[in-house]
C-alpha cells in the first residue's frame, strides 16, 4: 500500500506539489493525469526517492520513504519521463546491469532477462547498441529495466512516448498482464490510455490534487449532467476538461 | 560491495566502448614514451626520478579529461535517475565510479612499468626508490582522479566539469611556487597542501607517513564532498529538468 499525507515540494519559492494526500491499495492501477508542468513527475519522482519532499510523509507498506529508502526501492520498478538508457551499452548488457543493481539473484537474472525481453518484445534487438535502436524500441528497453526485477510496485513515466498504436496496445496488455498483486501507477497526458488501463484517477493541477476518485465513478454521465450536456458518453476528456474548467472559475471540484 | 564491482565494471567498459579510453591511453604513453627517452638519453642514469615528475605533470591535464563525464554525464542523459531509485547507497554509487576511473589510471601505470625494465636491463637502478616514485605517482592521480570525480558531480557540463578540477588540481600542484608569496599561516598552508611537494619526497625514495595520510586523507575528502553533493541535489530536487 502506497500512503501519501501531506506532501509538499518547494524548488526555491516555487511549490511544485501543494499538501497532496492519497492512499493506492496492492493491485490497483492509478492513472495520474494532469497538465504539463502540473507535478505528475515531481510527485513520481518523491514515490520513487529520487526526490526527498520538502514535508509530508510517504508510507510504502507501512516503512516511511525518508528513512528506509534503499528497501523501498527494491520494491520499485520505474521507467522515468525520458527512458534511462546508456546508449553505448547492447540491451542485453543494459538489462544485465539493471538487473544487478536492483538485485536479480545471479541464478535468476537469465529468467527475469528472457522474461522482460519477452513482454517487451525486445529478443531480435538484444545485441544491437541501445544507441542505434529507434525510439520505439528504447522505450520498450526503458520499460524492459523497469521490471526486470518483477517489482511490486511499478511507476511509469510517460510510458507511451515513442510507441507506435500496436505497440501502445501490446503496453496496455502488458500492464493488465502485471496486475496480479502489482501496484502500478502510470503518468500521462494521453487520457485515453488512462480510460483503457486505470481503475482509479488522480488528476493534478498546478501541484495539487483536485480529484481522486474510481474511473467509473468520474465516467458516469449522470455526474455530468451539466457540463456534458446532451453528451451520451462521457469520456476521460470531458472530465479532465470539466475539472479543469471550474477550479479555474474557482469552485470547488 | 557486489554493486560497487557492478558500477565499476560498467564505468570501465564505458571507456572501453568509446574510442576516449583508447585514444587518452594512446597518447599519454606515446608522450611519456618521449620525455622517457629525452630523460634517460639526457640524464644516462638508471634513474626513473625525472620521468616521474614530467608523468606527475601530465596528470594534471589527463585526470579532468577522463573523470569528466562521470556524473556529468549521467546528468545530463538522464541515467542518474536510474542508479538513484534502484536500492543502492550513495556511497556505493561513488565508489563504484572511482574504483572504475582509478581501474583505467592504473591499466596506464601499469603499462609504463615497461620503463622499469628498460632501466634495469641497461644499469643498476635503486629498485625500492622506482617502487616509491610508482607509489607516488598512483597516488598522485589516484588524489586527481578524486577532484575530477568530485568535480563532474557538480554540473552537467563536461567541459565545466573539466574545468574546474583542472582549477583545483592546478591549484593543488602549484600551490607551492605560491606559498613563498605569503605568510603565516597561509604560507604554512599553501606549503602542506602541495601535491608536488609530497610527491618529490616519494620519488626521492622518502616513504613518510605524512606523504601517504596526505594522498588518503585527500581522496577521502574529496569523495565525501561527491556523496555530499550527490545527496544535496536529491534533497533539493535538483535534475536535468
Amino acid at each position: 500500500m502506497i500512503s501519501t499525507n501531506n506532501i509538499s515540494k518547494n524548488f526555491g519559492s516555487f511549490e511544485a506539489l501543494k499538501q497532496v494526500s492519497f492512499t493506492i491499495e496492492r493491485g490497483e492501477i492509478v492513472g495520474f493525469i494532469g497538465r504539463n508542468g502540473a507535478g505528475k513527475t515531481t510527485l513520481m519522482r518523491i514515490l520513487t526517492a529520487y526526490y526527498s519532499a520538502s514535508s509530508g510523509t510517504v508510507l510504502i507498506d507501512g516503512d516511511d520513504i525518508s528513512k528506509n529508502s534503499l528497501e523501498i526501492r527494491r520494491k520499485i520498478g520505474y521507467l522515468p519521463e525520458t527512458a534511462p538508457l546508456y546508449l553505448n551499452m547492447t540491451v542485453k548488457d543494459y538489462l544485465n546491469f539493471a538487473a544487478e543493481i536492483r538485485e536479480v539473484s545471479a541464478k535468476d537474472r537469465r529468467r527475469q532477462l528472457h522474461r522482460a525481453l519477452e513482454l517487451c518484445q525486445l529478443e531480435n534487438v538484444s545485441h544491437k547498441t541501445i544507441g542505434t535502436l529507434s525510439k520505439g524500441y528504447k522505450q520498450r528497453t526503458g520499460i524492459a529495466q523497469a521490471i526486470i526485477h518483477d517489482p511490486e510496485i511499478l511507476i511509469l513515466d510517460e510510458p507511451t512516448s515513442g510507441l507506435d498504436p500496436i505497440q501502445n496496445r501490446q503496453l496496455r496488455t502488458l500492464i493488465k498482464g502485471l496486475k496480479d498483486h502489482r501496484t502500478v501507477i502510470l503518468s500521462t497526458h494521453i487520457l485515453s490510455e488512462v480510460e483503457q488501463i486505470a481503475q482509479r484517477v488522480l488528476m493534478i493541477k498546478a501541484g495539487e490534487l483536485i480529484v481522486d476518485k474510481p474511473l467509473d465513478e468520474l465516467l458516469n454521465t449522470r455526474s455530468f449532467e451539466q457540463s456534458a450536456g446532451s453528451r451520451k458518453t462521457v469520456t476521460l476528456e470531458h472530465v479532465f476538461e470539466h475539472y479543469h474548467r471550474i477550479r479555474t472559475s474557482g469552485n470547488a471540484a | 560491495m557486489s554493486k560497487v564491482i557492478c558500477i565499476a565494471k560498467k564505468e570501465l567498459s564505458s571507456y572501453f566502448k568509446s574510442p576516449m579510453a583508447y585514444i587518452v591511453l594512446a597518447m599519454m604513453i606515446s608522450i611519456f614514451n618521449i620525455f622517457f627517452f629525452l630523460i634517460i638519453d639526457q640524464n644516462r642514469e638508471a634513474s626513473l626520478g625525472d620521468v616521474f615528475l614530467v608523468m606527475d605533470f601530465m596528470l594534471i591535464f589527463l585526470t579532468p579529461i577522463i573523470t569528466m563525464r562521470l556524473f556529468s554525464e549521467e546528468k545530463l542523459t538522464g541515467t542518474m535517475e536510474l542508479l538513484m531509485t534502484a536500492p543502492i547507497s550513495n556511497t556505493a554509487i561513488v565508489l563504484g565510479k572511482y574504483i572504475g576511473v582509478l581501474t583505467l589510471f592504473s591499466i596506464m601505470i601499469i603499462i609504463t612499468f615497461f620503463y622499469y625494465g628498460v632501466v634495469e636491463y641497461f644499469g643498476q637502478p635503486d629498485r625500492l626508490t622506482i617502487l616509491f616514485g610508482y607509489v607516488g605517482v598512483w597516488l598522485e592521480g589516484a588524489l586527481f582522479l578524486s577532484i575530477g570525480l568530485m568535480a563532474s558531480s557538480w554540473t552537467r557540463n563536461q567541459i565545466v566539469a573539466a574545468m574546474m578540477s583542472l582549477s583545483l588540481i592546478f591549484l593543488l600542484y602549484f600551490s607551492a611556487n605560491i606559498s613563498p608569496h605569503l605568510t603565516g599561516s597561509a604560507e604554512t598552508l599553501f606549503e602542506s597542501i602541495s601535491s608536488l611537494n609530497h610527491l618529490e619526497n616519494l620519488v626521492s625514495g622518502s616513504f613518510t607517513v605524512s606523504d601517504i595520510s596526505y594522498y588518503f586523507s585527500g581522496i577521502l575528502v574529496c569523495l565525501l564532498i561527491t556523496r555530499v553533493s550527490i545527496e544535496n541535489r536529491q534533497l533539493a530536487g535538483i535534475s536535468r529538468k
